[in-house]
């Protein structure tokens, strides 16, 4: 058969069945709308990312690091000619407003960051009133953030002491090129210029201070110039991770890991709900073709060979599933364009293009492939449609046989595996997500084949009409059940999972804390002045006290083998973080009581100097007993041996360290002291007040306060996925109105017999009510068990977190499911319900 | 030289499994009807008389015996063979009509000759439609149109490629008398025209006088196969 004919038997073919290709434009709609959503708002932030990239970074070029760069590397810039160079340095700490008669002012944990004059060399650093950056930032002049204003009542012109000296606020900062918008931020931002953290005496040893030193090419400069000036740099650096060297062109390499690690979630999510869409496609492939048998008959008749009938109406699927997914795509875009406007302040990027062709594209493709892909089985089996049947009407085709239905299963599977691969971009947790939706779906489909056969069996003589016919419905051949029952089952699952895992993790981090943990970290606390800060904190009556040396390190090697090379071989990630993160060292005889020895034992071996090495943190590490860590503390080199191997339970909120040091060999180190200490919660404010007064340079940083600002982050994310879930439920619902809509059209004839012989409409609708109340109980019970297993695994063994049941919760999922399922039922079967009897009968004389 | 038997039927049996054991519906037939012929194959409900003109079509696989059109046997060919076989060499008219609903009376008739790859279609659509009275008609569906007219579309088809072969079912079994007969002169004229073999499956003795040769199966078997007109 030519493709023209094809193409023009597939348009007449076509006719007569809008209803069915709605729901099966509808059905596959929202899932590519979902796809669509989450592609677009990934590639659109993607591609604002690149588009700004010089403003984010605020420069051509940035050296990064916790250490002042070495004078080598200055040299080496102010060399090039053409170059100019500015530094940005960032950090934590207390400031607070002056007190009045010896009593201490109110103080605030704030983001201080100090810039050189000619910071941004990109983008725009946006301060009112409007006024040159250089005049503002003298040493004496900062501007802070409105909401630090607000929470410490100030104006400009007012006064404030960082560290301890008198800047005067000149005004407010409204944005900063490189500071992401809805980033998580531990306090509001500060900024000062270079000179005035030298005045403040902040930058002292042990003060943890982020530094960036900006370079700017000659104007018209490319992205070579900047990758090669960055290879140079990288050669006089070394690779031992203590600098990160990142130029315009790398577009912020780290924050779109980040990004795309959420899409990636996301994508899975998008992807249930076109599954789930899947189901319903598969569903109306079936039935129409069911329709079509008598026709394929006459078609094979006439000389049309079986795969010209498969391709004829693969064809027409294919095409009917591109109109779906052109409708999803338009959906989708619209949707972007009405959040992009609404999440335009948590967005990092100022400009976002809604339109986005690869996502589009990428929903397309999803689209049709996975309406193929669920329409395949039924589309195939009309091969065996027998021309005979067009002498035998009841003539049916052959029964596929158990090996051809597993063939076809495991083609489902390999679909669902590969989409789930390319939403999760790995073959691996794209079959993570495949195993759990094909359990869940065994699950729930296990649970509807013996509710039909539990409800055959079941004793119904002598019950009310509308509850036998209502349950026998549920049971009767070819009842959509099954697939009814898993979509919305699917559904119910998804929601309630991560509803679970948000409500628990929030609670979690939102609980009270128990009265006898430390409830504030002090950092930055120099060895002189702990004495008086611990007195300090007893007298405000703060119990738990406890303090630790802290010594920053870096690793240079492990047995023998320099850092640099190891990181390079374990590429981007969790492990080459360890190696080449500023570690944190302390020292200490005993070991707290969260820690537990597992391997080892504690400063066992004679005259040479040991470290203990949390277990977790030594696998990242890749060290085991008897492994020597070679350790740079501020230029000078230590070897220490792993003699013990410990594992932390961190929820106590103690003091903990990956490293801990024998006593001995870091006492002469250059330090500070981190301490923590349980502040009686009225009396918060009060010590911190006290502590910046007194101690200027110490930062208090309250772990209620932290655990809100995550926790808030957490609902802002958990409000995305629920909007995504919103997508999953509708398919599920929409697949039920399809599944309703079909039977109560093939069941006119029984409910207008019904009704001829008295039954009334209200009996009528209780027979629907029964069967869907059930159907939408089950898949609710299902779902929640299913939802609880999910929550229960992410939260306990993910997070590591404690199991916090939520009955009630479960109870309203059960309730919404079983009231929307109903409602949609007598929805979708109204047009049945209220045809007159006589209407039914006379269509069909 | 004899001319080979446009159609030829050697010892064709056919059983279908029925519980345990299986029901014979042919038994060892043998047939030959030559090229132009038209045969009328009458007996009672349950004879066979179906079985044999979906064997000879292809449509069904005999359990033994053979079946030649045009000294070809067709009892090995595959699906996609037979397929092709029917488009060039086969037309159908059923008692029931078998027209696609979805498609115009024009787009029904026209179907064969898109299958078959022919030229000048839309003329000889419009040719056929009007030697059948259905040329103001061509756009209505089959449900636009009477029992008569419906079977009338179906002969148009059947005869669209001109078919070397026609079969017929019980071609007015869903029809009065009156339409019958109309139907059955319009077959008549039309395998004229081409020259058409005609196997023609009847109960009705009547439809049978128009074909000349009469052959009647019992249980399966050929109990006699006579001229046609009076011999039923």
């Amino acid at each position: 058969m030519k493709p023209a004919m094809s193409v023009r038997y597939m348009l007449r073919e076509s006719r007569g069945m809008q209803g069915r290709i709605l729901f099966f434009v509808v059905c596959l709609g929202i899932g590519v709308a979902a796809i669509v959503c989450v592609a677009g708002l990934g590639a659109g932030i993607e591609a604002g990312i690149r588009r700004e990239a010089r403003q984010m970074l605020a420069a051509d070029l940035s050296i990064r690091g916790f250490r002042e760069p070495t004078s080598e590397l200055l040299e080496f810039l102010d060399a090039r000619p053409g170059i100019s160079r500015t530094s940005v340095k960032e950090m934590i700490t207390m400031i607070a407003t002056p007190g009045r008669a010896g009593a201490p002012g109110r103080s605030q944990l704030v983001e201080l960051k100090a810039v050189g004059k000619d910071y941004p060399f990109y983008g725009e650093l946006q301060i009112e009133p409007p006024s040159l950056l250089g005049r503002l930032l003298s040493e004496t002049s900062a501007v802070g953030a409105p909401d630090l204003l607000a929470r410490l009542s100030l104006a400009s012109g007012d006064p404030i002491l960082i560290g301890g000296k008198t800047f005067t606020l000149e005004g407010t900062v409204k944005s900063e090129p490189d500071r992401l918008g809805g980033a998580f931020s531990l306090g509001p931002r500060l900024l000062i210029s270079e000179a005035g953290l030298e005045r403040s005496g902040l930058e002292r040893v042990g003060s943890r201070i982020l530094r960036r030193t900006l370079v700017k090419l000659p104007e018209g400069s490319r992205a070579e110039a900047a990758e090669e000036l960055a290879e140079e740099l990288r050669g006089i650096v070394g690779n031992q991770g203590i600098y990160r060297i990142e130029t315009f062109a790398d577009a912020q390499p780290a924050l779109r890991r980040g990004l795309r690690r959420i899409e990636r979630f996301l994508a899975l999510v998008a992807l249930l709900s076109l599954l789930i869409g899947g189901i319903g496609v598969a569903q109306t492939v079936r039935a129409w073709l069911a329709g079509r048998m008598d026709a394929i008959a006459i078609l094979r008749c006439l000389g049309m060979r079986p795969r010209e009938v498969v391709i004829l109406y693969l064809g027409q699927t294919a095409a009917l599933s591109l109109i779906g997914s052109l409708l999803g795509v338009g959906l989708g875009t619209l949707i972007l364009i009405f959040i992009s406007d609404l999440l335009a302040g948590y967005l990092p990027v100022t400009g976002f293009e809604a339109f986005q062709p690869g996502a589009i594209f990428r929903g397309l493709v999803l689209g049709v492939g996975v309406a193929l892909l669920f329409g395949l089985e039924p589309l195939l089996e009309i091969r065996k449609v027998p021309p005979l049947r067009v002498f035998q009407r009841s003539l049916e085709p052959p029964r596929p046989t158990r090996a051809w239905r597993l063939a076809m299963l495991s083609c489902l599977l390999a679909g669902v595996w590969l989409t789930a691969s390319v939403q999760g971009q790995s073959l691996w947790r794209g079959g993570l997500f495949a195993g759990g939706v094909a359990v869940a779906s065994l699950g729930l489909a296990i649970a509807g084949t013996s509710l039909i056969k539990l409800i055959g069996r079941f004793p119904l003589r002598g019950s009310a009409v509308w509850l036998r016919y209502g349950l026998k419905s549920l049971a009767r051949p070819g009842a959509p059940t099954l697939s009814s029952l898993v979509a919305l089952g699917l559904g119910v699952l998804f929601v309630v999972g991560m509803s679970l895992i948000e409500r628990t993790l929030s609670t979690g981090l939102r609980a009270e804390l128990p009265a006898n943990v430390p409830n504030s970290f002090l950092i930055d606390v120099q060895p002189t002045q702990w004495n008086e800060v611990e007195k300090l904190l007893r007298a405000k009556q703060a119990t738990s006290i406890d303090s630790v040396p802290v010594v920053s390190a870096r690793l240079a090697a492990i047995d023998g083998k320099p850092i640099g090379e190891l990181a390079e071989s374990m590429g981007e990630g969790k492990k080459s973080w360890a190696l080449t993160r500023e570690q944190r060292l302390t020292y200490a005889q005993e070991l707290q009581a969260d820690n537990t020895i597992v391997e080892g034992a504690l400063w066992s071996l004679d005259g040479i100097p040991e470290v203990s090495v949390e277990l977790d943190f030594a696998r990242d590490l890749g060290v085991e007993l008897g492994s020597v860590l070679r350790l740079d503390i501020q230029g000078a080199e230590i070897d220490l041996t792993v003699s013990s191997l410990r594992t932390v339970d961190w929820e106590s909120f103690g003091i903990n360290f990956f490293l801990v040091v024998e006593p001995g060999v870091l006492e002469s180190a250059p330090q500070v002291r981190l301490a923590a200490a349980n502040l009686p919660a009225a009396r918060e404010q009060e010590i911190q007040d006290a502590l910046a007064m007194q101690f200027p340079n110490i930062s208090l940083i309250r772990i209620r306060e932290v655990l809100e600002k995550i926790a808030a982050v957490l609902s802002r994310l958990g409000l995305g996925v629920q909007f995504l879930g919103g997508f999953t439920v509708v398919a599920g619902l929409i697949i039920l109105t399809g599944a309703v809509t079909a039977t109560s059209l093939r069941r006119g004839r029984e409910i207008a017999l019904l009704r001829a012989l008295g039954s009334t409409r209200r009996d009528i609708i209780a027979m629907f009510l029964v069967e869907h109340a059930i159907l939408g109980g089950i898949a609710g019970v299902i779902g929640s068990l299913g939802g609880s297993l999910l929550a229960w695994t992410v939260v306990t063994k993910g997070f590591e977190m404690s199991w916090v049941a939520h009955p009630k919760f479960l109870l309203s999922a059960i309730l919404v499911s079983v009231i929307l399922t109903s409602a949609t039922s007598i929805a979708a079967g109204w047009p049945a319900l209220s045809r007159s009897p006589m209407e039914v009968f006379r269509g069909e004389s | 030289m004899n001319p080979s038997p446009h159609i030829e039927v050697r010892r064709l049996t056919k059983r279908y499994p029925s519980g345990g054991s299986s029901i014979t519906v042919l038994n060892e037939v043998d047939l030959s009807i030559n090229r132009g012929d038209s045969v009328a194959i009458v007996g009672p409900s349950g004879s066979g008389k179906s079985t044999l003109l979906a064997l000879i079509a292809g449509l069904e696989r005999p359990t033994s015996g053979e079946v030649y059109l045009d000294g070809r046997r067709i009892t090995d060919l595959s699906e996609d063979e037979l397929a092709i076989l029917r488009r060039r060499s086969i037309g159908f008219v059923f008692q029931s009509f078998q027209l696609l609903s979805n498609l115009t009376a024009r787009e029904n008739v026209l179907l064969p000759l898109e299958l078959a790859g022919c030229t000048h279609r839309e003329s000889r659509v419009d040719a056929l439609l009007s030697e059948v009275g259905l040329q103001e008609r061509g756009h209505h569906y089959p449900s636009q149109l009477s029992g008569g007219e419906q079977q009338r579309v179906a002969v148009a088809r059947a005869f669209a490629t001109s078919p070397p072969i026609l079969l017929a079912d019980e071609p007015t079994g869903n029809l009065d008398s009156a339409t019958g007969s109309l139907i059955l002169e319009m077959m008549r004229h039309l395998r004229v025209e081409i020259g058409s073999t005609l196997v023609l499956v009847t109960h009705d003795p009547e439809v049978a006088k128009i074909t000349d040769r009469v052959v009647r199966l019992q249980d399966g078997r050929v109990t006699s196969d006579a001229a046609g007109g009076t011999q039923v």
